[in-house]
């Protein structure tokens, strides 16, 4: 009797473990094969979210780098060599993501494409860096260019380029001081918390309230209630789309009627449709992508991948986009390098992309620039 | 004074959901001396079932919710079907086959409706009640509204009917139930379908609060177990008591505790556990290890 419920605890425990240790090797992934081939086709992996809250980055992420890699493969590949993406889910886990880190270095890729979760690529880092597999992620967070790594870059902008001009626009241009934040404590969260918070330092202003919430809560009222009696004349978020969404819509829900303002996930559908189109209204946003319409690139882009995965583009897939045809640009000028020489070559790599003029400094970060656009009817607009 | 009656507010409605997912475990416990661990997945596809329903083909919200219900139902009818030939012999494979099913389930929503999800908006248009300068949301009053309801019928159900009584009696004595004649595995099939419809309800109602999305059961699951064991695993009023006691607390440590919220719900949870093994409501109907 009592080792019967002893054994039950046991299966019950691994009943728990199962579905993890499962999902960590069911990833979807290319075939096996020895690196440092000559022949055959380049191995390029992308590891991102396909599963869970974050997916959805993980989703724009793969449309912007499959566009890039069939637009070169369309045009003969590289030295006559097609590329080959594998697709593989981190499930949004830091976790998952160093099995697949080992993984992929073990499946003789050269390069990965991703992660755009912050958390997992700064725990994918180490094990890229002892592969020599250099590495384009979308995560943003100013810890990635903590990890100094020699194979870390950076699609875009980090989180002090963003929450800086965020500060600049909000308290220099608009003028506005009464300001409450509300972060989560994930990876991105914090980066967003510290990075806002001393550009506001910089400007003498101290927030007038500082929530932080976890990364999956779900229930705001706490915090919301809070922010609302202090009275802010706008309130800063720090968090990703959908939990955004969420509490905004919260907000609204509990008569906060000012604006909010935040860096890239608050310019994406994700986060408008979460929240409600009516309530996003006047949000701010910093964003080095504002919309398709910038310039003829962006149009082009638009168009291109409106065609291939009928919807429209949105900043992720852009950035996705532009860091998939540096790596393939560094690819093409290195002769088809790995290791540290590929490294060297996407350092090196001048590329004017769709958020802008790329150049890579030590730290890996290639643009230094966002812009900021309000979100008025419904649709991203830059603000004048 | 009046952060503390919004926050209460705002866990009450999350603590009725938590309520709903509680009752579909505990029924089933104690009707079946089984946890089932596919339990947080069969909300999920409630969830997906309603707002496609209501978003796609356009059906009025409760219509929507009732084609959720029946169609979970019918998938709690089949695991149950499934699971039958092991029932009274092997309850540890019973376990991992509900786990079994709960992968099923997930990988299922992915390749219908893929991973991303979707947002579900408010099916009641109209703002917020204004009382006393807190500010409730008509939306919380229906979820509370139903899951009352909800919960009224289950104890109507397993009280006063004849069916009801079966399946209590079945809970008290399977060998005893079957010696006077109770079909005892039409009496798990109603536990498991009112279970997966008592799920769907849940993950109706939380779809415009939340997003939807194919992980969405884990957490909602982890808490709705928390919640029945909590408030006494297999007891019908535990279950509900310990879904709002889960949802209410959770409101409080994220209000005080902030990024610590989710360890200090789980460490008063760990207390409460240690001092009362039993739970709240200390029933426990069936012991068939």
């Amino acid at each position: 009797m009592f080792s019967s419920l002893r054994r039950r605890a046991a299966v019950m425990l691994l009943g728990l473990a199962l579905p993890v240790a499962l999902a960590a090797c069911s990833a979807p992934g290319g075939d096996q094969g020895d690196s440092n081939k000559t022949d055959g086709p380049i191995k390029i992996a992308l590891v991102d979210a396909q599963s869970g809250q974050l997916s959805s980055l993980g989703a724009w992420e793969l449309k912007g780098a499959r566009l890039a890699i069939d637009e070169w493969n369309a045009a003969g590949g590289i030295n006559g060599r097609q590329i080959e993406l594998g697709v593989f889910d981190d499930q949004g886990d830091p976790t998952v993501g160093t099995n697949l880190a080992r993984k992929i270095a073990s499946e003789g890729y050269i390069a990965m494409i991703g992660t755009a979760e912050s958390a997992v690529t700064i725990a994918m880092a180490p094990i890229l860096r002892e592969s020599k597999i250099p590495n384009i992620t979308s995560g943003q967070s100013p810890g990635l260019v903590a990890v100094k790594s020699p194979f870390l870059f950076l699609n875009g902008p980090t989180s002090v380029t963003y929450d800086e001009t965020l500060a600049k626009y909000i308290v220099d241009t608009k003028g506005l001081k009464n300001i409450a934040m509300i972060t989560n404590n994930g990876g991105y969260g914090k980066g967003e918390h510290d990075a806002f918070t001393k550009s506001l330092q910089a400007r003498g202003v101290k927030p007038i309230e500082d929530q932080v919430v976890t990364a999956d809560q779900k229930d705001f009222s706490a915090a919301l209630t809070t922010i609302r009696q202090k009275n802010p004349q706008v309130i800063f978020i720090g968090a990703e789309e959908v939990q955004s969404g969420l509490i905004v819509k919260q907000a609204r829900d509990l008569g906060i009627t000012v604006p909010f303002a935040g860096a890239a996930p608050q310019g994406t559908p994700v986060f408008a449709d979460t929240a409600g189109t009516a309530n996003v209204e006047g949000t701010i946003v910093s964003s080095p992508y504002l919309s398709n319409e910038v310039s003829e690139a962006s149009k082009k882009f638009a168009a291109a991948y409106k065609a291939k995965f009928n919807e429209d583009a949105e900043m992720h897939g852009a950035k996705a986009y532009d860091g998939t045809q540096i790596l393939l640009n560094a690819l093409k000028t290195s002769n088809v390098a790995t290791g540290q020489a590929l490294a060297d070559a996407i350092r090196a790599t001048k590329y004017a992309g769709l958020l802008g003029d790329f150049a890579f400094d030590d730290t890996g970060v290639g643009i230094f620039a966002t812009r900021i656009g309000t979100i008025q009817g419904g649709k991203l607009v830059a603000a004048g | 004074m009046q952060v503390f009656l919004q926050t209460f507010i705002g866990g009450m409605s999350l603590g009725a959901i938590y309520a709903l997912v509680a009752l579909g475990f505990s029924l089933v416990f104690r009707t079946m001396g089984l946890v089932n661990f596919s339990h947080g997945n069969v909300v999920m596809i409630g969830a997906y079932l309603a707002s496609t329903f209501y978003l796609s083909t356009k059906l009025p919200f409760a219509l929507a919710m009732a084609l959720a219900i029946g169609g979970t139902g019918l998938i709690g009818v089949i695991i149950e079907r499934v699971l039958r030939p092991l029932e009274n012999k092997d309850f540890d494979l019973m376990l991992i086959g509900t786990i079994g099913f709960g992968i099923v389930l997930e990988a299922v929503a992915i390749i219908i409706w893929g991973a991303t999800g979707n947002a579900v908006p408010n099916p009641v248009p109209t703002g917020p009640l204004e009382v006393l300068g807190l500010r409730i949301r008509t939306y919380d009053l229906v979820v509370l509204a139903i899951a009352t309801a909800a919960a009224v019928l289950l104890v109507f159900f397993l009280q006063s009917t004849k069916r009801g009584a079966a399946m209590q009696a079945v809970a008290m004595d399977h060998e005893a139930a079957t010696a006077v004649g109770i079909h005892v595995g039409r009496s798990n099939a109603i536990a498991f379908m009112l279970g997966a419809g008592l799920a769907a309800l849940a993950g109706g109602l939380v779809g415009p609060l939340l997003y939807v999305n194919p992980t969405m059961g884990g957490a909602l699951g982890i808490k709705g177990f928390a919640a029945a064991i909590l408030g006494g695993f297999g007891s019908i009023p535990g279950a509900i008591v310990g879904g709002f006691a889960i949802g209410v607390l959770d409101a409080f440590t994220a209000g005080h505790f902030q990024g610590y919220s989710e360890l200090v719900t789980f460490l008063v949870f760990t207390v409460v556990i240690m001092i009362r093994p039993t739970g709240i409501f200390g029933e426990r109907t069936v012991n068939r290890a």
